[in-house]
């Protein structure tokens, strides 16, 4: 009897035990699915759900805090995800948080992210919509890296004809492999160095000199830093000016002279306006040429009767002798 | 000619089964209800198996995690053997391994019990003397067979799940919190009912078809033996009919 009643405690606690097991496994699946314990529900709209399913995660800045409940087909381009969110993030779930569904990793199961916005808002309540935001498709995503490598090839095409060019270039190689550029980049450099040196020493006379024009030392120094000066400057100027008056009064007196000239030219007065006006002294004169060139033809004649004279024959003869001589 | 008797024999061996079957699920809920041999059966078919199908199912647990290891760090998911292993063991192995060595060590018993019964008539005695020996052998086996094994699976699937995170720990670390907690985060329901329920259905076939075999034994000691022996073959082949039916089942319903 007593063995019996051993073997029937025996059987009941292997019989509970397996029995608690049980009912551990389910809590706990069922905790996870949040099945138990204090939620309320959340609502969220997409265009594309990609693949989201009940029992999804939710996330709420990388902590888990919910499942989703399921997936509604409003319209055609609209679909409504219901999510089942734990009640302690009620009084931190603002109504403007943002509702995206990515991807857990790069390959696993779609998570719904839910992400709080930093401006104030009202706490979220039953049923409420909550803003959704178009994640980054996978799809979209590949698209895009298509394309990209697409202008990859066109680049890398382009950077071989250029390389290839350049290979092909015996200038480039000539240029490369010169050994005396090197030497008179040198040498360039060296010289760069000393013109910056002697830049070094002028800018530092320059600066010697500013310093002396400031001080007032040398001609530019006294014409800049001379406090006198603008009054000889003055004085010179006023001199000028006074100069010109007089230039003035000269070419005034120079104009009345002129006139005076100009009015006895014209009055018929004096030997000039004889010279210049009368037109019968311009025949007398000729006909007085005229006789001049008569009577010295007349003394040419004479002259030469002279040298056959005998009295003046010898000196003639003297005067030809010496031309000859000479 | 011989062809056909022998599928004859094989149609004739399913008929028969189904009407024990059905002989069964007709007299079990009808009184008198033999509880106290219940209760004994259910001691020495759940109790005594619990060893056995403990040491099985921790030593499956080990294997299985050692064995997917590498190439898991293959694949660079290491981080994910907890995830796997748990859903394999609570959904598959744990349920199988154990019905099948339950099969093993229940199914032989009773098929060896019953017809040593038979072939003594012990079992014409019993109807002689007003006891009902339908009621008193073999409903109350197929009852414990039935509400023993899904028991011992669960304590099994926890023994395997224990044996894996020590296979973790053999070669990484882990702690116990992070294990369960990533096993339980990748099962849901749809594993853990699915294969609850058809644990009921591989315990009510091992216990069905060792009580048929065993009260149809032929006479002789052979028959005892052959009984015994086609009791553990028939159960196990058919714990893998019920296993694809139930996948098929559950696929169909959606919950897979």
């Amino acid at each position: 009897m007593k063995n019996n009643f051993f073997k029937d405690v025996k059987l009941g606690v292997f019989v509970l035990s397996g029995l608690l097991l049980l009912i551990f496994l389910l809590y706990m699946i069922g905790r996870n699915r949040n099945m138990f314990g204090s939620n309320f529900n959340l609502r969220a709209r997409f265009e594309n759900v990609q693949g989201l399913k009940a029992g999804n995660n939710i996330r709420f800045s990388g902590i888990d805090i919910g499942t989703v409940k399921g997936v509604k087909i409003i319209n055609d381009t609209l679909m409504e995800v219901e999510m089942i969110i734990d009640k302690k993030v009620k009084n931190v779930l603002k109504k403007n948080a943002i509702v995206s569904i990515t991807t857990d990793g790069l390959v696993g199961n779609k998570i719904v992210n839910i992400t709080a916005v930093k401006s104030p808002s009202l706490y979220a309540e039953e049923n409420d919509i909550l803003p959704s935001k178009k994640s980054i498709d996978t799809d979209e995503m590949l698209r895009t890296l298509s394309k990209t490598n697409n202008d990859v090839a066109v680049i890398a095409n382009d950077l071989k004809i250029t390389i290839n060019k350049l290979n092909t270039s015996e200038g480039l190689w000539t240029l490369l492999s010169d050994k005396s550029i090197a030497k008179n980049i040198n040498n360039a450099v060296a010289e760069v160095n000393s013109a910056s040196t002697n830049i070094n020493i002028i800018s530092k006379n320059i600066g010697t000199i500013t310093n002396d024009i400031k001080n007032g030392k040398g001609t530019i120094g006294k014409l800049i830093s001379d406090t006198l000066l603008p009054k000889s400057i003055d004085e010179a100027v006023m001199n000028i000016k006074k100069a010109g008056v007089n230039i003035v009064k000269l070419s005034s007196d120079l104009n009345k002279a002129v006139l005076n000239i100009d009015t006895m030219i014209n009055d018929g007065e004096g030997t000039v306006h004889a010279l210049m006006k009368d037109s019968s002294i311009v025949i007398k004169i000729n006909k007085s040429l005229d006789n001049i060139q008569e009577g010295s033809k007349g003394f040419s004649d004479n002259m030469d009767a002279l040298k056959h004279n005998f009295l003046f024959r010898g000196y003639f003869r003297k005067l030809e002798k010496s031309k000859q001589k000479q | 000619m011989k062809n056909t008797s022998s599928i004859n024999i094989f149609l004739k061996e399913v008929g028969d089964t189904s009407g024990f079957g059905w002989r069964f699920l007709t007299q079990w809920f009808r009184p008198r209800y033999e509880i106290k041999e219940f209760i004994k059966q259910c001691y020495i078919i759940g109790y005594k198996s619990l060893p056995l199908i403990g040491l099985t199912g921790f030593i499956m647990g080990l294997v299985l995690t050692m064995q997917l290891r590498p190439t898991m760090v293959d694949y660079g998911v290491e981080s994910q053997i907890p995830a796997i292993v748990g859903i394999a063991i609570i959904r598959e192995i744990g349920p199988v391994i154990t019905a099948l060595i339950f099969a093993g060590k229940i199914g032989s018993s009773i098929g060896a019990e019953l017809g040593s019964m038979k072939v003594t008539e012990q079992i014409d005695a019993m109807e002689v003397s007003g006891t009902n020996p339908f009621k008193y052998l073999v409903v109350s086996r197929i009852l414990a067979t039935t509400f023993m094994l899904p028991i011992l699976v669960i304590l099994s699937d926890t023994i395997s799940l224990y044996g894996a995170y020590l296979g973790v720990n053999i070669r990484n670390v882990t702690s116990f919190q992070l294990f369960w907690i990533q096993v339980f985060d990748s099962l849901s329901f749809n594993d853990v009912l699915p294969a609850f329920i058809k644990t009921y259905f591989f315990g009510f076939v091992v216990g069905l078809i060792g009580c048929y075999k065993g009260y149809n034994s032929n006479k002789g000691t052979e028959g005892v033996g052959k009984s015994a022996n086609s009791a553990v073959v028939v159960s196990s082949v058919l714990i893998f009919i019920i296993d694809l039916l139930a996948v098929q089942i559950t696929d169909l319903l959606g919950f897979n």
